[in-house]
């Protein structure tokens, strides 16, 4: 355990080299970027940038500062950071769960355009701030004044704010994992219900489909989601005792009742991710110790059971849950699997894929995982450039 | 009902804050570094043990809570006196409940459609009851019953009649309340008593004449669900060694005594040792859980999981050049479990005139170990087998977290007042049940109203088939990695335990969170 001070200036020299690093270093095309969460001290939450090799490898770059505070952890299901491509500019967007905020981050010189609030009500302190964003909106989730509050994306990676509106689960549950497509979005509640919006005008309208999934029997439910490329289908992550993953048809506009796939041993699986190829769907079995991938046909909205790595390194000693997934790559499947542990010692794993005639394999790097000193509990992590969908 | 820890901080947070009224409710409880005490014994007479406990609550100064067991004496109040009665005696216990907190921020409701047990009303923090901890009595109200049971704060005394039956196994029980949702509050401010069958000089004669002792380990957290810094206690003395002096406990040279140690902690599974200059002693158990040893066994380490009983004779240090000390263990829960660490609980010292203790007790009673409750239960033909198991999930790093058992084919879910018994059997059945742990964290298995025989750990039988009502079930190491189990033989046969009953996790968290379903013996 490092004292207090030492601590501090240990972060403080980290935070210069990586400036320096950054600022002499020839501009690397694709990164893993973090919010690193920092709870106390006001605005002293950042974000990190984690230049990847050609290998899939990751070195931490920059570190910049995101004018607000965080919180330190949350919900699984929730991602605290969203990459955009809107226009002729590339922005990450890091939530202050604490402060309340949304930071903007102009990508091309990793610098803070500012952070942005919506209504002075909306707050995340408890469980965060969720992020979902299309290229004319970012949403985000507040899980405290069960808000999600509507941005729209201005030029510079600056934010306007629109209004908010107020949403709750079927059984009390509150605003949790959020995924965007062209004008709709699905959210979770953490207490076995969904819903979908309509954000044709911007704020998101209720498609009056809220409902439980089908595979909620209150020890399971939906946390995580994402949706296909061509907006059939919406698969969420269940937080479960086990590995279980449901998938709605959204082609109608609508949720319809969901398909449970229950597929291992991996214990619970809020966060999920689909390869950009649609082939595979990488769950962040987020309770437990590994992650898992499992084949998806997008033409039926099939999974089947893949693969899971072994133990990641470092579990109960440097971490305990595995948060957020990102690419290395936005073609295929993916290349290098990165996850986001939260522990003791925050990190991102490295996971090297294979995948072909109906097989798969998971395997940590060698050089895996990448520390990150700025951040006391890392659970949202993105890739830039990001997938298409 | 869904139950997240947000919604216990908000109420311990704010219902903390309500509670500056009730400063010195509570006895003082004894200062660091002094001799350990033990309570106040209370024993039954011409078959009956007439008693009134006062629930009370208070703040120290370092901001632990207290929950007390008040009894009056001409001396002023005592917390926590020790019941003893004889086997075929009965406990006349009126319970009264002066609990002053602010309980308007949390409520649970008592079950539906069922005929309730003392007073009505919401369940609070200001609500209790008492659970007789192993004591195999009927599930009745006024008996030992808890789903149904409540006593609310400033309402009239509640009473208790419990017949000991006439072949109780003569050994260390506990009282504590079990209030759903608030156990944990109530137990970690130090509501937990000893209550003492007598006898156990007619089953083992080695502990006639021996000076006896009861230590009551208990556990206080600042904030009792979150893990951190915990203090333990021996008889309300804190053992926080080096921070505090240890404990005291005061020996003659060389002398043996009879040691009855009930682990009251909310989570701690202790393994228990004697060491003389660092090294483990041999201890003569004599029972567990209440429930006599066939013989005596030698062992070094006790591992006792919450709100478990080890009675054992214990040999002093023949000179005091010896540091003998009564230590618990560290003790891995697993990942998702919480420390529990090692801790001096007294500090062994010699004298010719140890004070704390109490005069060698001779039991009027005629008990044999083949006429106890459960006994040739091993050689019983089981008439069912059932699966049930631990588990977990972790809805974020904050929570929501869920604790389940689950009897195998069922959902999952937390326990609701208003459930069907997961379990429904019948007087005379003889179960076998399996209990695994699917769990990245120790939990510790207990059901009311019987004992139950310990045939195997993880597929494998054991040589010593203890009686037991508390048994600890390891964590699971993850995926790869077979369940840990347990094998129980549990015996219905008894038909004065006919009734709805319950079965859960000892942890009390775990507890209070939902850890627990109901069981209902039909009688025949």
């Amino acid at each position: 355990m490092i004292p207090g001070h030492r601590k501090f200036l240990y972060l403080l020299i980290i935070s210069f080299a990586v400036t320096a690093f950054a600022r002499s270093a020839s501009a690397a095309t694709h990164y893993i970027i973090t919010n690193d969460d920092v709870s106390g001290q006001l605005l002293i939450n950042s974000t990190s940038f984690y230049s990847v090799s050609a290998n899939g490898g990751l070195n931490l770059t920059n570190s910049v500062s995101t004018n607000g505070t965080g919180i330190g952890g949350g919900y699984f299901g929730a991602s605290r950071v969203t990459v955009v491509h809107t226009g002729s500019q590339d922005c990450a967007f890091i939530s202050n769960a604490a402060s309340g905020s949304i930071a903007g981050i102009v990508l091309a010189t990793q610098t803070l355009s500012n952070a942005f609030t919506g209504s002075p009500g909306d707050q995340g302190t408890s469980n965060g701030i969720g992020l979902a964003s299309n290229h004319h909106y970012l949403y985000a989730s507040f899980s405290d004044s069960d808000t999600i509050g509507t941005f729209k994306i201005k030029s510079g990676c600056t934010l306007k704010f629109i209004g908010d509106v107020t949403v709750g689960g079927l059984n009390g549950g509150i605003i949790n994992g959020m995924a965007v497509h062209d004008d709709m979005m699905v959210t979770t509640y953490g207490d076995g219900s969904i819903e979908s919006f309509n954000i044709a005008g911007g704020v998101p309208v209720s498609d009056g489909d809220l409902q439980n999934s089908t595979g909620y029997d209150g020890a399971t439910y939906p946390n995580g989601v994402d949706i296909t490329s061509d907006g059939r289908f919406a698969i969420f992550g269940d937080t479960a005792t086990s590995t279980v993953l449901e998938v709605s048809d959204i082609s109608s506009g609508k949720l319809a009742p969901t398909v449970v796939y229950r597929l291992g041993r991996g214990i619970s699986s809020s966060n999920v991710m689909l390869s950009p190829d649609e082939s595979l769907l990488y769950i962040s079995n987020t309770q437990g110790d590994r992650v898992s991938a499992a084949f998806f046909d997008a033409a039926s909205g099939v999974l089947t059971k893949g693969c899971s790595s072994n133990r990641l390194r470092g579990y109960v000693d440097n971490f305990s849950y595995l948060g957020a997934l990102a690419l290395q790559k936005a073609s295929g499947t993916g290349g290098v699997l990165y996850v986001a542990e939260f522990g003791s010692s925050s990190a991102v794993a490295t996971i090297k894929v294979n995948s072909s005639d109906g097989q798969c394999t998971m395997k940590e790097m060698a050089h895996s995982p990448a520390f990150d000193p700025n951040s006391p509990g890392l659970l949202s992590i993105a890739a830039f450039p990001p997938r298409k969908f | 009902m869904r139950f997240s820890i947000h919604g216990l901080f908000a109420t311990l947070l704010f219902g903390g804050l309500g509670v500056a009224g009730a400063m010195g409710q509570c006895p003082e409880r004894p200062a660091p570094g002094t001799v350990v005490q033990d309570a106040l014994n209370l024993n039954s007479a011409n078959g009956s043990l007439p008693a009134d406990l006062t629930m009370k609550h208070s703040v120290d100064e370092a901001g632990y809570e207290h929950y007390c067991y008040n009894y009056k004496t001409d001396n002023g109040d005592v917390e926590s006196p020790t019941l003893r009665l004889n086997p075929g005696d009965t406990l006349d216990l009126d319970v009264k409940n002066r609990i002053q907190v602010d309980d308007a921020l949390m409520k649970m409701e008592m079950p539906d459609g069922q005929k309730p047990c003392g007073d009505t009303g919401s369940i609070t923090v200001a609500s209790t009851n008492v659970h007789y901890h192993g004591l195999n009595v009927p599930p009745k109200c006024h008996g030992d019953e808890i789903i149904r049971t409540l006593i609310q704060p400033g309402t009239s005394p509640f009473h208790y009649k419990i017949q000991i039956p006439t072949n109780e196994p003569p050994g260390l029980y506990w009282y504590h309340p079990h209030i759903h949702g608030f156990t944990e509050f109530q137990v970690n401010g130090g509501a937990a008593g000893a209550l003492i069958v007598e006898g156990m000089d007619k089953i083992h004669p080695e502990v006639a004449g021996l000076t006896e002792r009861i230590f009551t380990l208990r556990q206080q957290f600042l904030v009792p669900w979150i893990p951190g810094p915990y203090q333990l206690t021996i008889n309300y003395q804190v053992a926080q060694f080096p921070t505090f002096p240890a404990p005291k406990i005061e020996m003659k040279p060389g002398e043996k005594q009879f040691w009855r140690v009930a682990n009251a902690t909310n989570q701690d599974f202790m393994p228990l040792q004697v060491q003389f200059d660092g090294k483990p002693q041999k201890l003569q158990v004599v029972a567990l859980d209440g429930y006599p040893l066939p013989k005596l066994r030698s062992q070094k380490t006790i591992l006792l999981p919450p709100a478990g009983r080890a009675e054992f004779i214990v040999q002093a240090p023949t000179d005091n050049s010896v540091n003998a000390q009564f230590m618990t263990g560290e003790y891995d829960t697993g990942p998702t479990g919480n420390p529990d660490l090692q801790e001096v609980l007294g500090q062994i010292t010699l004298t010719d005139n140890p004070k704390g203790q109490q005069a060698p007790k001779t039991s009027p009673v005629s008990l044999s170990m083949d006429k106890l409750k459960f006994a040739g239960l091993v050689s019983q033909k089981p008439t069912k087998q059932r699966k049930l198991y631990f588990s977990e999930e972790f809805g974020g790093s904050n929570g929501p977290i869920q604790f389940y058992i689950t009897v195998d084919g069922q959902k999952q879910k937390v326990f609701d007042p208003n459930e069907k018994p997961a379990i429904t059997t019948h007087v005379g059945a003889v179960e076998d049940w399996t209990i695994e742990n699917h769990a990245l964290e120790t939990h510790a298995f207990h059901i009311h109203q019987i004992h139950f025989a310990v045939l195997e750990v993880d597929g494998q039988p054991v040589k010593d088939k203890d009686l037991r009502d508390t048994i600890e079930v390891p964590y699971w190491e993850g995926p790869g990695h077979p369940y840990h189990s347990v094998k129980l033989r549990m015996d219905f046969r008894d038909p004065t335990i006919a009734g709805t009953f319950v079965f859960h996790c000892h942890i009390l968290l775990h507890e209070d969170l939902g850890m627990m379903h109901k069981i209902l013996v039909k009688p025949n």
